[in-house]
């Protein structure tokens, strides 16, 4: 079965412009330095379409984490930034 | 876009690369999108003065049919093959067998004369582990001069560890496909492009090498009016070289290229007539092949350059561009597209673009008008793809019919019942347009259903319509009419064939053969005729041989040799040519059966399949094997709606081996558990009888055959009464009157001669009736003498095949003349035998032994049983 959904923080070389963040609808991009870090809840197959978005346009991933357990109400998971 | 003229230049060290890797068998190249794999491949595969044969496949997008990326890759490789092969073209078929499909290409693939090059492009595509699994043995067995190689985004779950172990496995990965700052300097060059060293180091920096990055910004360069400036802006931004580049690319195009370029990024591929239609202008092929000139990431796709693709990253990034700039345009861009797709009968293309439109309603009426014919087609995985991409809880009730489809394809009789009851009721409520297709989808899934569960009222009841006949107005409805008469009276002829006393089916599934013929369906007729020797095995088997060697000749030029609706014909000749001893020859057909049945089976076909093995078993002595198969044909009986055919077979053969093998008690307790009704079938009174010898009571053995004898006890055909007469011949031996046995066996034999049984005389253990049988006495001497040879443990070898043609044929009269020889009658008593004067005797005589080119009646005799005369059911 699949796990619940989590919230994962996917962290991408370069800076995603409006065209490629257009890719990623449900997830909230923010520039890290020289990366641009993608957050939101996804589930399994969620993820896996995230991650086949990001080798179909040839994205350089840099990291993918999951963060920590599933917060209790989507305010608490917003505070904590990626 | 003529102006900007990137080339492909010579990768040199990358070639040799692959030169080298060439020299083992498989070649991975595992890189991220825009690497340039596919230009590579392309470069190497073109380099003049190749003396090997290529075979290029492009794997489709999104692919999870595991028969269509077969049958794509099978035919690549026939085009590339030397000598063009005969064969038809391979058609899909609704029972897919994987094993047998990659058996068929590498088959395929060792015929190939000398060095034979398999490049498969985009594999990352292929989302079926089916199919990667099969694709794994490919690669592991591949002949000996052939060379793989694959192209993949990322590494897959092939298991090629054996492969690497053996030093058979080379690697290419992205690192080695970076442009080194020398190669970017040449692609400039090439491309007409000035540029500093230090612009040259700053964009070959910037894109790290990355092939897509560089082409996208020698589109760019091309035409722009500061190069160096352009690098230095792209250097200075921080959005990712894709997006800019692309951003870049566009924005230098003509309105008109850009336009097109945009609104047909939502095809998988493009033609001038398509594009025209999706963006309201004319003129787009001319567009496209100026695009593929100018090498600016569109390929054609055929050779005469009418349909084109864009490179996935790149047409990836237009979609998106598309979706940002024109987002209100989309859903009516899928529609269009759809129609056109309608139009030119590619439905699968259409009911796509619709599922992307989001108009799911639509989609599920098209998907479920069209189930039947995609199920004809072969194409039950694909279907079962577009019914997984509806989004999950929406409630579409026209679904009900395409999941009650691939219920049934994949054996879920019950869930495909209640997908059934949904479907129809609403059929009852769709709009009259629709109605005839939804039913003929129905009436197809019922019969396949009721005949499934081998219920055969329900058969008959679905199957009733055909006593009418076709109507319609459209040549559509015609053809959806034809169509469903085939499907049905294929599932009427096997039901009845299943079921014993219906001489119909044999008409029924003639007529269905010839029909599926006459509409294209070949994939039906083989089904039909695969079933027609099975539906006459009981009153010949000269013909049941025949057909089922025809059938099989039918599927092996469709390449459907090892498929399963070839199973019923393999099977059928496997256990006719037990019956006659030639038990070498039909062990190697039910091995081929037991390839073909690897996928699919259905309790009916595995049924015969264990009886034939149970039959095999018995006649070589070997009780212990023969009673496993044969419970193991018994335990499946729980599965079939009632009994059948078989069934009396089934059970008697299972208590009569299980008392030869030593456990008399338990078959006598079995046996008194049937019915009576069950107990008074000709086939359990044998068992009976032969319990009754185990046990030493040849008396109650004689009773229990008696109403064999006198022919008011049902049997399944003759074959039983021949065993009757001799578990009779035994019982009378046993009670010391070796009269009545003598008597009880030459009966056998006559009822024997004509088909040349000889399983029924090994079953029961005759061996040592028949020995005390005076030679004299027997006008079978010739049948009874390959009857002995087999009792003393040879095969006989095949019949048919055999048979010099030089041999003139024997009229009917000489060939009743002929059974006469091996008997120590004399001619003047075969005269009388025959009715016949002995002028006529002698003629036949002279004759018989011209034609034989005998000297005398022994070397006549020995010729005609070499010939296998001696046998033919012509004297009956």
């Amino acid at each position: 079965m699949d796990p619940a959904p989590a919230r994962y923080a996917i962290r991408i070389h370069g800076h995603l412009g409006a065209t490629v963040l257009s890719a990623f609808p449900a997830l909230v991009p923010q520039h890290h330095g020289a990366d641009t870090v993608l957050t939101g809840l996804l589930d399994r197959s969620a993820l896996y379409g995230v991650l086949a978005e990001v080798e179909a346009l040839g994205l350089d991933l840099v990291e993918i984490r999951q963060l920590g357990p599933q917060p209790k109400s989507p305010e608490s998971g917003e505070s904590r930034s990626p | 876009m003529d102006r900007a003229q990137p080339r492909l230049i010579g990768r040199g060290d990358l070639l040799a690369a692959l030169d080298r890797a060439a020299a083992k068998k498989v070649t991975i190249i595992s890189a991220p999108a825009g690497s340039g794999k596919t230009s590579l491949l392309r470069a190497w595969a073109d380099r003049p003065g190749q003396p090997h044969r290529l075979a290029v496949m492009q794997v489709q997008r999104d692919q999870r049919d595991a028969q269509q990326f077969w049958l794509a890759l099978l035919r690549v490789v026939r085009q590339a093959s030397v000598p063009t092969s005969r064969a038809e073209p391979p058609a899909a078929t609704p029972d897919f067998n994987g094993r047998a499909m990659v058996d068929r290409v590498i088959s395929e693939l060792a015929g190939q004369r000398g060095r034979f090059i398999l490049i498969i492009d985009d594999l990352h595509e292929l989302i079926s582990l089916d199919a990667l699994a099969q694709l794994t043995r490919l690669l592991t067995d591949l002949p000996g001069d052939v060379h793989a190689v694959l192209a993949t985004r990322r590494d897959l779950p092939l298991r090629l560890h054996q492969l690497r172990l053996a030093g058979e496995l080379a690697e290419i990965r992205a690192a080695d496909l970076r442009f080194s700052e020398r190669e970017t300097r040449e692609l400039l060059d090439a491309s007409g492009i000035a540029l500093s060293d230090a612009g040259v180091a700053l964009l070959h920096q910037r894109t790290e090498g990355w092939a897509a990055g560089l082409r996208l910004a020698v589109i760019s360069l091309a035409d722009h009016p500061d190069p160096e400036r352009f690098v230095a802006e792209f250097s200075g931004s921080d959005r990712t070289v894709a997006e800019y580049l692309i951003a870049e690319m566009l924005e230098r195009q003509p309105d008109d290229v850009k336009d097109l370029l945009l609104r047909t990024s939502l095809l998988d591929r493009v033609n001038g007539e398509l594009a025209d239609l999706l963006t309201g202008r004319p003129g787009s092929e001319r567009i496209l092949l100026e695009l593929e000139n100018a090498n600016a990431f569109v390929v054609s796709l055929d050779p005469g350059r009418t349909w084109f693709r864009y490179h996935h990253l790149f047409g990836d990034l237009l979609r998106l561009e598309l979706r940002r700039a024109l987002p209100e345009e989309v859903p009516g861009l899928h529609r269009r597209a759809a129609d056109w797709f309608l139009r030119h009968g590619q439905v699968v293309d259409a009911i796509r673009h619709i599922q992307a439109a989001g108009d799911w309603p639509r989609a599920a009426r098209l998907l479920a008008d069209y189930s039947f014919s995609m199920t004809l087609d072969g194409q039950t995985q694909t279907i079962q793809a577009l019914v997984q991409a509806f989004p999950p809880g929406a409630d579409h009730p026209e679904l009900a019919l395409v999941h009650a489809t691939v219920d049934l394809i994949q054996g879920r009789l019950d869930e495909a019942a209640a997908h059934l009851a949904v479907a129809e009721t609403y059929a009852e409520t769709a709009p009259l347009d629709r109605q005839r297709r939804l039913h003929v989808a129905l009436a197809s899934l019922k019969l396949s259903l009721a005949r499934r569960r081998g219920h055969l009222a329900g058969v008959l009841e679905q199957a009733k319509f055909l006593a009418s006949p076709v109507t319609g107005q459209s040549d559509e409805d015609i053809a959806l009419g034809s169509e469903l008469r085939a499907v049905a009276l294929m599932n009427l002829g096997i039901i009845e064939a299943w079921s014993q006393g219906l001489p119909d089916a044999e008409r029924h599934l003639q007529e269905g053969a010839d029909l599926a013929r006459q509409i294209g369906r070949p994939y039906l007729e083989v089904a039909c005729l695969a079933q027609l020797g099975f539906a006459s095995r009981i009153r010949s088997f000269a013909i049941t041989r025949q057909r089922c060697r025809e059938a099989v000749a039918l599927a092996e030029r469709h390449g459907w040799g090892a498929e399963p609706v070839i199973a019923p014909a393999l099977v059928t000749l496997a256990g006719n040519l037990v019956w006659t001893g030639e038990f070498d020859e039909s062990e190697r057909w039910l091995q081929r059966t037991e390839r073909a049945l690897q996928t699919d089976a259905g309790p009916g076909i595995r049924q015969l399949l264990h009886l034939a093995a149970g039959r095999l078993h018995a006649g070589r002595g070997r009780h212990y094997e023969a009673l496993e198969e044969l419970r193991a044909a018994e335990h499946l009986q729980s599965q079939l709606a009632g009994p059948h055919a078989m069934t009396s077979q089934v059970t008697g053969w299972m208590l009569a081996t299980q008392a030869r093998a030593g456990m008399p008690s338990q078959a006598r307790a079995s046996l008194e558990a049937l019915t009576d009704e069950r107990a008074n079938a000709g086939e359990i009174r044998n068992a009976r009888a032969v319990i009754c010898l185990v046990e030493g009571d040849p008396a109650a053995a004689l009773d229990a055959l008696a109403k064999v004898l006198d022919g008011t006890a049902p049997v399944v055909g003759y074959v039983t009464v021949v065993e009757t007469h001799l578990l009779a011949g035994l019982a009378h031996r046993e009670l010391g009157d070796q009269r009545a046995a003598n008597q009880s066996a030459e009966r056998a034999l006559g009822l024997a001669e004509p088909d040349r049984l000889v399983l029924p005389f090994v079953m029961t253990g005759s061996g040592e009736l028949l020995e005390a049988l005076p030679r004299h006495e027997t006008v079978h001497a010739a049948l009874l003498a390959d009857i002995l040879d087999v009792v003393h443990g040879s095969s006989l070898a095949a019949q048919d095949q055999s048979s010099p043609p030089q041999t003139e044929e024997l009229s009917p009269s000489e060939l009743r003349v002929l059974r006469y020889l091996p008997t120590n009658l004399s001619r003047p008593e075969i005269a009388s035998e025959l009715s016949v004067s002995v002028n006529t005797v002698n003629t036949h005589v002279r004759n018989i032994y011209a034609k034989l080119q005998a000297r005398d009646r022994s070397s006549a005799v020995q010729r005609a049983r070499e010939l296998r005369l001696l046998s033919t059911g012509l004297t009956r």
